[in-house]
This record gives structure tokens, sequence and C-alpha cells, in this order.
């Protein structure tokens, strides 16, 4: 699979040029022009990403395909006018990132779908009891955390990330007058990362990390079934759950009819693993999450924002 | 354990301490704290450790000594070779956390 098709390029190095050039854009935009003046200005900048990212457009295709396939719906199929959606879907996310990080995004206007009562035990963790593990996912808007974080009123949220995009990031978030997220930069779990992060975890700080890439230079991935076919998803934020024995939950925030739907559920009580059998129990928990995953692509089918090729498989000598 | 823990003495008995506390915290069915020697790597070919293996144990040394592990050095890798310089290491650390 790997060697026929062109060298394709790793997300990371999409997301430096076209994620962040056209946030950068858009955020200088938003600022002079205002939001609605700004909406056919933005049609042709993702015009203009649609119609000279033709690697992009291929594998947003081979994502649609395989939804459709994968849940027997035919309305679902690829052609042109979705996959283009699929592209406007991710410019609106990233002027409602904006939003969101500039504080115009209201707590009130997102709805929570909590069935599982999470909210009520991250806003326990301000009186003595243990953080717990946030799973995220680029499927809808990850900037969520920041909504995370006011639901959490004191309780600390830091965001675990993998690569220099942080700077950025921060960059933007300083830019934005934001301060009150940690954002985490792990590239690798050694002894000192863990420690730390263990001590977030007894001091009752939440930790939030996304499961659904893995990072640059391979890192620890396994393969899963992710809607039909063979994808590398990372092994890391379960190696995690399992060392530092906390609650993993997940989060995913789709906008739903014009309005962000904020859904949290309990996902593994008490992660371990016996002995000998480490690998198994995290590829169990891995399927599991991405089952749960592809369920939740039938929910908002035009947000997922992985325009990688998400199914190519991991260079053997990234392994570890 | 715990009546073991509050005043060790000698190296042999911190020793036998880590190799139980090893044994529990990654789940080593089968095996006596006497049954692992001191001087027996504790990766590889040894008693079999990998990298996740030594994560777990450091976070389960720090809880038990309060002590801190720095980094994923050439320095740590060293301590974590054997039970013998697991013991070294832990009452060195213990040593200059009370002075």
């Amino acid at each position: 699979m790997t060697g026929t098709q062109t060298k394709e390029r790793h997300w990371a190095l999409h997301k430096e040029r076209g994620s962040f050039l056209l946030m950068k854009f858009t955020a200088f935009a938003v600022r002079v022009l205002g939001r609605r003046a700004l909406a056919p200005v933005l049609y042709l900048i993702v015009l203009y990403f649609f119609v000279s990212g033709r690697s992009a457009r291929r594998n947003v295709r081979q994502y649609q395909h395989r939804l459709a396939h994968w849940s027997g719906r035919n309305e679902l199929r690829p052609h042109l006018r979705s996959v283009f959606g699929q592209f406007m879907a991710f410019a609106e996310s990233l002027l409602d990132r904006l939003d969101v990080w500039r504080g115009k995004l209201r707590l009130e206007q997102v709805q929570l779908v909590d069935p599982g009562g999470i909210r009520a035990q991250l806003l326990q963790s301000r009186h003595g009891g243990r953080g717990q593990i946030l799973i995220g996912t680029h499927l809808g808007n990850l900037d969520v955390c920041r909504a995370m974080a006011e639901l959490g009123e004191q309780v600390p949220l830091n965001v675990l990330v993998h690569n220099r995009h942080v700077e950025h990031f921060n960059r933007l978030l300083d830019e934005a007058g934001d301060r009150g997220l940690r954002l985490i930069q792990v590239s690798e779990l050694d002894t000192a990362m863990m420690m730390d992060l263990s001590q977030r975890i007894e001091r009752g700080e939440w930790l939030a990390i996304a499961g659904d890439r893995v990072p640059l230079h391979g890192g620890r991935h396994a393969m899963v079934n992710f809607l039909g076919h063979p994808a590398a998803f990372p092994q890391g934020p379960w190696l995690l759950a399992g060392l530092l024995r906390c609650p993993v939950n997940l989060m995913c925030c789709l906008k739903i009819e014009g309005r962000y739907r904020i859904y949290l559920e309990p996902f593994i009580d008490a992660p371990a693993w016996e002995r000998g059998q480490r690998d198994a129990a995290i590829k169990a928990w891995m399927q599991r999450y991405a089952d749960r995953l592809a369920q939740q692509c039938l929910q908002a089918p035009q947000q997922w924002f992985n325009f990688y090729p998400y199914w190519q498989t991991i260079e053997a000598s990234d392994a570890h | 354990m715990n009546d073991l823990s509050q005043h060790v003495s000698s190296p042999q008995k911190l020793q036998l301490e880590i190799a139980q506390l090893i044994i529990d915290t990654l789940n080593l069915e089968d095996i006596a704290a006497a049954d692992i020697p001191a001087d027996q790597p504790l990766f590889g070919a040894g008693l079999g450790l990998d990298s996740v293996d030594a994560l777990e144990l450091a976070l389960a040394l720090q809880k038990r000594y309060e002590i801190r592990i720095a980094s994923d050095s050439k320095d740590a890798r060293q301590h974590f070779s054997t039970i013998a310089s697991l013991a070294a290491f832990v009452q060195a650390q213990r040593t200059a956390c009370v002075a």
C-alpha cells in the first residue's frame, strides 16, 4: 500500500501549510472585516484550497466513500458538493474556533450532552478528587477543550499535544488574550513526563488528548479497523490511562443544526491490563474507540477534519 | 509490607522490598521477591521488562519512596538496570531528600 502511491505527506506537514496559514489569515480578516463580511472571502479561500488541494480532495472522497459503504447509507456517497462541503465545514469550524478563543461563543450557546454525569465529576475534582482523561477527536471542533475548561470552572485542564504547533497555538491564544488552558507538549512518554502527569492527576487536574491521530515520526500506534479498513491509531492515550490508572472519557463537539453540541461519555472506568496482555488490552480499547468514532461520524459526516490519507500504513521503521 | 518500608536498614532489605514492589506493580505471577537475583538485568533478556514497565515502575517507586526520577537520561537507565542499582538509587535519593 505504501510503495506504489505517491509519497503521502504526514498530517502535521499538511497542517503547517494549510490550516495554520488559513487560520492566521482568517484571524486577521475577521478582526478587520467582521465575520459576516468575511463569508464570501472565506468561500473563495476554501475554493482555492479545494481546487489546489488534490490529495486532500482525494482523501475526503475516500473517507466519505468508506463511511457510506460501512454504514450502508447511500446518500453519504461522495460527490463534488459533498466533498466541497467538508472543506467548507472545516473553514467554518476555523471561524468558530476563533470565536471560541476570543470568548465570543458563550457557554450558554453550547448544548451539553452528558448522560454519564462527567461534568459533575469534573467539578468534584476541585474538592480533592483525582483527575481523569478526556479523549478528543478531530471529528468536529477540538477546541471544545476551551469550553470544557469553562465547564470545569477552576479545574485545570491540560491539553497534551504532540508537536511544535504548540507555539503557533500559544501565540494565537496570547493574541486572543487567553491563558486559561495549559498546552503541554508530549513528544514521548518518558519518566519525567509520566511523573509530572501523574502528579497532576493526583492534584485533581484533568488531561485532554486526541485519540485519532498518530504523531509525527510514527510514535506508538497500532492498526485497528475504522470504517471497514485498517487504520493506524495512537496507543499513547490508552497507555497513559493504564499507567495513570484513571478513568477515561470521550468528548466530541459537533455542530448540529448550527449549534455546537458537546458530547461527553464515560469510556473506561478503571483501565488496567494483565501481565503480558498489555498490547491486547490496549488494542481492544482502541478498536472500541474506533467503532465509537465511526458511529459519531454518522452524526456529522462532513465534520471529519482529518484531510490527510487516514488509512495509510505507517512505515515499519517508525514503529516502536 | 508497610512495616517493612518504615525502617529499612540493610541494603538487602531494601532490595527485597523493591523486588516485591516490582512484582506487585507489574503483576508478575509465580515469582517471589527472593527469586529475583539482585544483579539480574530487569530488562531485555533478564526479567524481560520493557520501556512501559519501566514507566509503571518509576511511578510506583515515586509513590512509595517519594523520590524524584529526573528524566530518561542515561543515568536513569543505569539506575533501572538491576534491583541492586535501583536500591542504591532509592537509598541515595532518600538520603538526599532528608539532608
